[in-house]
């Protein structure tokens, strides 16, 4: 199976910029893809175009070999083999754990149905709470509960909309990775969406980076995160703070100094270098760049946050038994033994 | 928060084709809305020469005398409403459980029925007040006379309050304990928490309340009649059982619906702003007002509005039954042609049952339509289809005869065209209700089944509707237990030996045959107490 | 939830459709040359108070059981309305009134069709339509009772006029304006001493304030009880008021030579044109003139019964012992109009 996307456009009425923005990507069976972007990118919407629960602008939605939705042609989600978890859950108050899951095997005997409930009940890990109903379930069982209802029917592919958001912070943790056990055990074909940075370079075997109805980049969590294809991304998977220098031979003139790194950059040209707290370094100097506004506890670490003279913020960590104040002046100096994205302006 | 959800998702199908569902919502309101716009259309085509003699007589008159029944009834329902909820809701006053239900009852008693029992009481030397005084030889103290703005109005305020009474209790009930206590913690007293806290509050939903009631009092016809206190409702009634020519009423009930028009459309504005049942995650229930001293008048005013609204118009109808069925006349006084008691009770029975069905049924279009496809049209829509609370029933009856016997004669003379009445009349009650109940439904839900292999159609009744139902039945108890109390459209309407309670008390007291009103008016309000319990424990205000 | 409740629906449904059925047009009729066996409906319009109709349609009914009688009571004009309203889908079989201006100006209208039933030339011809299209049943006189613990011998008004003395003052009870009987009392006084007098007489009640009530028994057990000292009534609410106790005397107004007589009226039956059941709406107006229908009309109602050779209830006084205003039939009801006008005008509750 394969789900292909074609210039997928949609614009609401009222709203100044399309919602979803001439999307092009392709994705294979059995992978884990994260949406992941802002509030209000496209990401969500572009899930429930996916499922049918929206109609495209423009553009080709392909699975398989199959059109589900182009300009002539326009499956009903019902007709689509999708299943879908919600945000909240969406199960039927009236209807019990078992009928619940039940409800999407349609021509099932009812002994077919048992055998497959059953098998899902087991893989959600939720078998003692058959007969109960969704309003005395905790939340984390409610979302597996949801997770079994929508395999049940074996779908072709599975869509989950942010469906740890409602879960406590502790919660979440443990859940999400049970939820990717029992994905990856059920060999499903998975687009997760997520507003959380964490939690997709987590579930994803790939990411999709939205921003603004636009893919900013699609890639492995690891590229996502050290290779950031822009400055967006940069600045929302990979935790990177900016400098701004001058390109020049050698390398870049920073405020933090002369960074020595190879690139194509004519001189002079105004650049970004996206920097992360382990890739700087600051000495306590009265004659400093800047000067050390907070200091964060991690327990192993130290994480200074530090205002330069220029008025931009970086962060530096230190070993915990290093403790300097606010106020401290430093000099900030970069320390990274690798090279430096670097995004011109 | 679901409730922010689901407007975050239903503002993204705002660019759908036009659903299926908005061309069935569509029909609905128009045939809500035909009877209006056929008798604005009568009234405007009636020769000056009848508007100029109508002006001079008789309109400056009814406007003013209708004016001031609603605005002091609506003034005094709330006063009455309001305390008596906050004395129930708000403070420790004994028995304020059980004064909740009782407080509640009046509501099966139709205001005419009201009007019945205050007339018979308080007839100057008739009365049985004043016979009962004269037995006991009181010097005959000079009893308010029964009749006129003041016997009217006092009759519908007590049947009325009950209305205000629910709905401020349900507010007060979900008051917010750290409203008041942050108002406490900056400094005011009690009273004035409640001037500056409480009732700004709880504002809205009184407001929603009191123009529902003038709304009601508005169409009110048999309390006016009997009372002999001439509003718009009356006179279009006389004008329609005295006269031979339908003109006259045309214009009065044009005047009148463009009346309660304005009403309608304030009640709409205030509703969006009547929010009850958002209770938060946090939310802790206010605490009791120890009245102290003051508790016995606190119990006193309770028990009072209950004699004098429940106990006494129950009690008297009890004496008149028994004294009925002790002279065997009264049996066969109650023959009317070949039909006897057991057919009245049938057709009130069976007409307000079709009517509350076929409102919820067609009610169900307009919620969905509203609620899935929130916007201009939908909304319009739905009031369109709530105009029926605008137009009294005197005027849904001139309408329907004029039009259904020129479009629908298979339907003329049939008990249906009643039935046709209440609809129109009552609809407004279960689109209201249809759409509270659709509301809390999230829309993934929906979703959820589609993506579940159900096409529309199956995921309304395997999903919505098991879960509205709750909903759909209160809508319907609503349009029973109005449907059951309607008199002037039955009276015009009805054909030959169709005869309702109502219709038969209304008509066994004008003669003053109280001995056969009574077991019948005992029966009507018996039979309201069914849909009023049920709604009654519907309503959170009841559950413990 | 919804399972069980589907057939409730579905029950109603029938039911409502089944009643439906049952009040539409009646079944076709079988009929015994005797008139013994009449089935299907007979639909009576009654401008008549049910109390003083019940009791002759209780007697038809028992002679022909087979017969399902509904009755429709409302007022006069209410009726009427309705029944021009169904002149092109006619409901109805027969109309009985309580006056005869509305027979007439619905005769006029081609409402009705003509019958003469057995024993028609007995009736008198005042009473009778021209062509036949309807009969009168009973005569009624308007007249003023009184109670007597109130009000002594040499106190009591003479003629209508005297309603509107000062003394009276508040004193007086009469029926509202909706009143058909009032209706036709104040037409009826146009065409007697104009209309200029009327509307004085009207006025003159008014600031006498007169109380208006909805109906006739209100007015005559509200003098029963000692409420008011005069009621402005039919003759037989007095007799029906002194049935029941009350200390009640009756005023027979306008006697003296050249004064307007007593104002009087008729009630009718009429057959409605498009009836469906022919044969069973003659067979009741033949009862309603029958000997045996009057009978129950005098002696039940205290009315005056139109077919000669019906004896009068006892209490009563022979309608040649009473001196009778001359009603231009014809001419009242074509100035019906100018009734309603003046009622409106002068705020006639």
């Amino acid at each position: 199976m394969k789900l292909e996307i074609e210039k997928l456009s949609k614009h609401f009425s009222g709203n100044q910029h399309p919602a979803v923005d001439n999307i092009t990507f392709l994705m294979p069976a059995h992978e884990i893809l994260s949406f992941v972007g802002p509030s209000g990118c496209g990401k969500t919407t572009t899930l429930r175009l996916i499922a049918g629960l929206e109609r495209p602008d423009q553009g080709i939605i392909r699975l398989d070999r199959y059109i589900i939705s182009d300009a002539h042609t326009f499956v009903p989600p019902e007709k689509r083999n999708i299943g879908m978890v919600f945000q909240d859950h969406a199960l039927f108050p009236h209807l019990s754990v078992f009928n619940n899951i039940a409800f999407g095997l349609r021509g099932f005997s009812k002994a077919e149905k048992k055998d497959r409930v059953s098998e899902l009940l087991k893989l959600v890990g939720v078998e003692p709470l058959a007969k109960r109903f969704p309003h005395v379930l905790s939340g984390g069982e409610r979302q597996r509960v949801a997770l079994a209802r929508a395999l049940a029917p074996e779908p072709v592919l599975l869509l989950m909309d942010e469906p740890f958001s409602s879960l406590d912070a502790h919660l979440r943790l443990e859940v999400r990775e049970q939820i990717r056990n029992i994905l990856k055990v059920s060999q499903s074909t998975v687009i997760f969406v997520t507003h959380d940075q964490e939690e997709a370079l987590f579930m994803g075997d790939r990411l999709v980076v939205f921003n603004q109805g636009k893919i900013e980049q699609i890639g492995f969590p690891e590229t996502i995160f050290h290779d950031s294809g822009t400055r967006f991304v940069a600045a929302f998977m990979g935790e990177s703070d900016f400098v701004s220098g001058k390109s020049n031979p050698t390398g870049f003139q920073t405020e933090l100094g002369l960074l020595e790194q190879q690139n194509d950059y004519s001189t002079g040209t105004d650049v970004e270098i996206a920097i992360r707290a382990d890739d700087i370094d600051f000495q306590v100097n009265n004659q400093g760049n800047g000067k050390i506004i907070n200091r964060f506890f991690r327990g192993a670490f130290n994480f200074y946050r530090v205002e330069l003279d220029s008025g931009e913020i970086v962060h530096v960590y230190k070993l915990h038994t290093e403790i300097y104040h606010p106020g401290e002046r430093v000099m900030t100096y970069f320390n990274a033994g690798h090279p430096l994205k670097i995004f011109a302006r | 928060m679901l409730r922010t959800e689901a407007l975050r998702s239903n503002r993204r199908r705002q660019n759908a084709p036009i659903p299926k569902i908005a061309f069935l919502a569509g029909w609905v309101a128009l045939l809500a809305i035909i009877p209006v716009i056929y008798i604005l259309i009568r009234a405007l085509a009636g020769d000056t020469e009848l508007w100029q003699r109508i002006i001079q007589t008789r309109l400056i008159k009814l406007l003013s005398n209708t004016m001031l029944l609603v605005l002091t009834v609506t003034a005094g329902t709330t006063l009455l409403g309001v305390s008596m909820a906050w004395l129930t809701e708000r403070t420790d006053v004994p028995g304020r459980k059980i004064f909740r239900w009782l407080l509640a009852l009046p509501l099966a008693i139709p205001p005419y029925i009201g009007a019945i029992v205050h007339l018979a009481l308080l007839r100057p030397r008739g009365g049985l007040l004043s016979q009962w005084m004269e037995g006991i030889n009181l010097p005959s103290i000079h009893l308010p006379n029964p009749t006129g703005f003041w016997g009217a109005a006092f009759v519908l305020i007590i049947f009325s309050f009950p209305y205000v009474f629910l709905l401020s209790g349900a507010a007060f009930r979900s008051e917010n304990a750290s409203y008041y206590e942050s108002a406490r913690m900056l400094g005011r007293t009690p009273w004035q928490t409640f001037w500056q806290v409480t009732i700004p509050a709880i504002r809205p939903g009184i407001t929603a309340g009191a123009l529902l009631v003038s709304l009601d009092i508005l169409s009110e016809y048999g309390t006016v009649a009997l009372l002999r206190f001439e509003t718009f409702s009356s006179a279009i009634f006389v004008q329609l059982a005295g006269r031979y020519d339908r003109s006259a009423a045309s214009i009065l009930s044009g005047v009148l619906i463009l009346l309660a028009l304005i009403i309608l459309y304030g009640e709409f504005r205030t509703q969006g702003r009547a929010q009850f049942t958002q209770i938060g995650s946090h939310w802790r229930p206010a605490t009791l007002i120890h009245l102290g001293k003051q508790r016995k008048w606190g119990f006193l005013a309770l028990f009072f509005t209950v004699l004098v609204s429940f106990i006494i118009p129950m009690g008297l109808l009890l004496f008149w039954s028994t004294q009925g069925i002790l002279d065997n006349q009264t049996f066969t006084g109650m023959q009317i042609g070949s039909r006897g008691l057991a057919s009245f009770i049938f057709n009130s029975v069976w007409s307000s049952g079709l009517a509350a069905f076929l409102a919820v049924l067609f009610s169900i279009p307009i919620a969905i339509y509203v609620v899935r496809h929130p916007g201009k049209v939908s909304r319009l829509f739905s009031r369109l289809s709530q105009v029926g609370y605008a137009i009294p029933g005197v005027v849904v009856a001139l309408s329907l005869v004029m039009l259904v016997n020129r479009f629908l004669p298979f339907l003329y003379a049939t008990p249906l065209v009643v039935v046709m009445a209440y609809v129109v009349r009552y609809i407004p009650q279960a689109v209201r209700s249809s759409e509270s109940a659709m509301r809390q439904l999230s829309p993934n839900l929906e979703e959820a089944s589609r993506l579940l292999k159900r096409n529309a159609i199956q995921t309304f009744i395997q999903v919505n509707l098991p879960l509205i139902l709750p909903g759909l039945l209160t809508g319907s108890a609503l349009v029973f237990l109005s449907s059951l109390k309607e008199l002037p459209a039955t009276l015009l309407l009805r054909p030959a030996g169709y005869e309702t309670l109502a219709v038969r008390v209304w008509i066994w007291s004008e003669e003053g045959f109280y001995f056969q009103a009574a077991p019948a008016a005992l029966l009507l309000v018996f039979i309201s107490i069914i849909p009023l319990y049920f709604l009654l424990r519907r309503e959170a205000i009841f559950k413990q | 939830m919804f399972q069980k409740l589907l057939p409730v629906f579905v029950a109603l449904t029938l039911i409502s459709s089944g009643c439906a059925g049952t009040t539409s047009q009646p079944d076709p009729i079988s009929f015994n040359e005797n008139g013994n066996i009449l089935s299907g409906k007979l639909i009576v319009y009654s401008g008549r108070s049910e109390l003083l109709i019940q009791p002759v349609i209780a007697a038809f009914q028992e002679k022909y059981p087979q017969l399902e009688v509904l009755l429709k009571s409302g007022s006069n004009s209410q009726l009427a309305n309705t029944l021009l309203e169904e002149k092109t889908n006619p409901q109805a079989d027969v109309f009985i009134t309580t006056e005869v201006f509305t027979a007439h100006a619905l005769s006029r209208e081609g409402i009705f069709q003509p019958y003469e039933p057995t024993g028609y030339q007995n009736l008198p011809d005042a009473f009778k339509a021209d062509d036949a299209s309807w009969v009168g049943l009973t005569q009624r006189m308007r007249v003023i009772m009184y109670n007597k613990d109130l009000v002594s011998q040499d106190e009591l008004p003479a003629s209508m006029f005297d309603l509107s003395d000062p003394k009276l003052k508040g004193q007086i009870a009469a029926a509202g304006s909706t009143n058909a009987s009032m209706q036709a009392q104040i037409a009826s006084m146009i065409q007697l001493v104009g209309q200029e007098q009327t509307e004085a007489w009207l006025t003159g009640l008014l600031e006498n304030e007169v109380t208006f009530f909805g109906s006739h028994s209100d007015v005559r057990k509200a003098v029963g009880a000692g409420e008011f000292e005069l009621g402005l009534v039919n003759h037989y609410y007095y007799y029906l008021q002194l049935a029941e106790g009350s200390h009640v005397g009756i005023i027979y107004p306008d006697q003296a030579p050249g004064e307007m007589g007593i104002i009087s009226n008729a009630t009718t039956a009429a057959i409605i044109q498009g009836s469906s059941n022919l044969s069973a709406a003659r067979a009741f107006i033949d009862f309603l003139v029958s000997a045996e229908g009057q009978k129950i009309f005098a002696e039940g109602n205290y009315e005056y019964p139109l077919l000669t050779g019906v004896a009068l209830h006892p209490d009563l006084v022979p309608t040649d012992g009473l001196s009778l205003a001359k009603i231009e039939l014809a001419q009242v009801v074509d100035h019906f109009d100018a009734t309603f006008d003046m009622i409106d005008m002068a705020n006639l509750p």
